[in-house]
């Protein structure tokens, strides 16, 4: 009994010091900027991108990008309470009102449950052998993270924010295709001045190439790779649409049935349904057992 | 005021140290937090272990949620008077309720909430209210709290209403939005409105309480009916409004039970702001069932919902 109170207490200490995580309880300004997307999406790459665009003196690695795009849920209050505004925060979380300007990431899912399952392997949460049916399952669940499915993370967003001004969504797909004009339109809806040149050094210095290297040299630097397995690489294929020759099709075929509405909606084909078999987005109105 | 001082008074209340560190008396009240932590008698705010057997009574503000803790309360608990000053012991609330409390709860849990969606929230009564009667309801709730100015008109209440910034917890829209986009179908999400439970408090308490898994007969659905009536409710308001956290401090000519009704729109909300309401939200409106009044307005310009609308 009497350890837990002493543990408390330095908790205690720490939070009263603002050395705590400060999760949920994060204040937020009116000024933020959220970087936003499921796990395994590209926000990692893009937190890059946006991190040598506003610190060019700086350039971005493994070491300091915890610093200079945040994460609530792994750094520390007070750095938070240093950082120069407007700050951008990345986040994982599902819809959240209070945050005032939202940049959201989306990916392909059939892309997502590829790259998720290699990160697992990577963190030792599963086997080399592990069979993809059952990562899909759990996948499907919203079991594989803390931040909902796939779906339900999305959905929160898209039925809540599509539209609002407040709000930009970014496929990671069309990142990939023209990383500098896509960084343009987030320099836009930030309010931002970049100039082409900025942009072209940011998504140099934020190349899938630049990212490797940069991996290897700081291995252990980094939250998202600490501890892990180090004959997998964090930033693995960086490219769209490997799931057509990584994931067996009755996989790919049960993500579509669960979410294929939200995936047409996003503009990603489908592979197993025809368009007509697809659940309508049709309005909710529809829907039978509806309040009158 | 601004929705991001808002979120940091309301949400998470030992946020308010946060505000100003470095200052001695700050200090204090760091080191008063920092003991309080340790003995786990801080506020939760929304910092606090969930469970997944946990039961959520969800709804955005002004929507029925305390008739509502009245109710399952006078059901759960038909040998103890349910009042004002216990209710938050009997159906609680997380956020003004201590770590400790809520971890020495028996389990199976059902807890209050107005957050938005929330993933960790399994098993979810959502209870929904006309976004018109909302609006008209929280603006006498926010002159009773002091959150707006006593001057300002209701008129005047609607912009910042549906830009969402009266509410620590989003806009309606948004509330009843995030939980009904990923959850309308899911069998642990049971949607209720607000309206059915005044025309049949019997008959929709019922649903609520199979939804929980609480066997009532009609007696004893009766009896938490009429124990929870809004004149019930309206007595122990008058000798119990300092003993709880709704009502402490508030402006005491302003009841918190009101009119419990609905429709109420109808009479006080200006036909312009009935307007503004309802082009902002008239598909959401449309899908619950609430029919739309200033104008015939064409479904075809169908934003947002009808292009991403359905559940997942």
């Amino acid at each position: 009994m009497r350890i837990p109170i002493v543990k408390h207490l330095i908790a205690g200490v720490k939070r009263a010091l603002g050395l705590h995580i400060p999760h949920r309880s994060l204040v937020i300004l009116p000024d933020d900027i959220f970087l936003v997307s499921f796990p395994k999406s590209g926000n990692t790459w893009t937190r890059f991108l946006l991190a040598n665009l506003r610190f060019p003196g700086e350039p971005v690695n493994w070491a300091n990008i915890d610093r200079l795009v945040p994460d609530p849920m792994g750094t520390t209050k007070r750095d938070f309470d240093r950082m120069p505004r407007p700050r951008i925060i990345k986040s994982h979380e599902c819809f959240d009102p209070r945050y005032p300007r939202v940049v959201y990431i989306v990916r392909d899912p059939r892309d997502v449950v590829v790259s998720q399952y290699h990160y697992h392997r990577k963190l030792k949460k599963i086997e080399d052998d592990s069979p993809i049916e059952k990562f899909v399952t759990r996948f499907l669940a919203g079991e594989t993270c803390p931040h909902g499915s796939w779906g339900q993370n999305i959905a929160t967003w898209l039925y809540t924010s599509e539209g609002n001004a407040r709000f930009l969504l970014l496929r990671y797909e069309d990142l990939l295709a023209d990383t500098a004009r896509e960084l343009a339109k987030v320099v836009t809806f930030l309010q931002l001045s970049a100039s082409p040149e900025q942009i072209a050094q940011a998504v140099e210095r934020s190349s899938a190439d630049r990212m490797r290297k940069l991996e290897k040299e700081q291995p252990d630097r980094n939250t998202l790779m600490k501890g892990s397995r180090k004959d997998l690489s964090f930033v693995r294929a960086a490219g769209a649409g490997g799931w057509r020759s990584d994931l067996p099709a009755p996989q790919a075929a049960r993500i579509e049935a669960a979410w294929g509405h939200l995936m047409q909606h996003l503009g990603y084909e489908l592979s197993s349904q025809s368009p007509a078999e697809v659940r309508e987005y049709g309005s909710l109105r529809d829907l039978s057992g509806v309040p009158r | 005021m601004d929705r991001c001082e808002i979120s940091a008074a309301f949400r998470d209340e030992g946020c308010i140290l946060d505000a100003g560190f470095g200052r001695p008396q700050i200090m204090i009240g760091q080191l008063k937090y920092a003991v309080k932590y340790a003995l786990g008698l801080d506020l939760a705010g929304n910092n606090y272990t969930v469970y997944p057997d946990d039961t959520f009574l969800v709804s955005y503000p002004k929507s029925g949620n305390t008739w509502v803790r009245f109710l399952l309360a006078n059901l759960i608990h038909p040998n103890e008077t349910v009042g004002f000053a216990n209710i938050n012991r009997l159906l609680p609330a997380p956020g003004v309720l201590s770590k400790r409390f809520l971890k020495k709860l028996p389990r199976p849990r059902i807890l209050k909430s107005h957050e938005p969606f929330d993933v960790r929230f399994q098993k979810v009564i959502y209870l929904v209210r006309d976004p018109r009667d909302v609006a008209v309801s929280e603006y006498h709730f926010d002159l009773k709290k002091r959150y707006i100015a006593a001057d300002m008109t209701l008129e005047q209440f609607i912009k910042p209403f549906l830009a969402g910034t009266t509410s620590s917890y989003g806009s309606w829209w948004e509330h009843a939005a995030s939980w009904i986009g990923p959850r309308y179908g899911n069998p642990s999400f049971l949607l209720a409105r607000y309206e059915d439970l005044l025309a049949d408090p019997v008959g929709e308490t019922a649903k609520i309480a199979q939804f929980l898994g609480i066997k009532a007969d009609e007696e004893r659905l009766k009896t938490a009916v009429a124990r929870s009536s809004a004149d019930t409710m309206r007595k122990l308001e008058q000798q119990q409004a300092d003993k709880w956290t709704g009502t402490k401090n508030t402006v005491k000519e302003i009841p918190f039970v009101r009119a419990a009704k609905s429709g109420g729109w109808k009479e006080s909300l200006p036909r312009h702001s009935v307007e503004e309401i309802e082009v902002a939200w008239f598909p959401l409106m449309n899908f619950l069932g609430y029919e739309l009044q200033a104008r015939q307005l064409d479904s075809k310009a169908m934003p947002v919902w009808s292009k991403t609308g359905q559940p997942s």
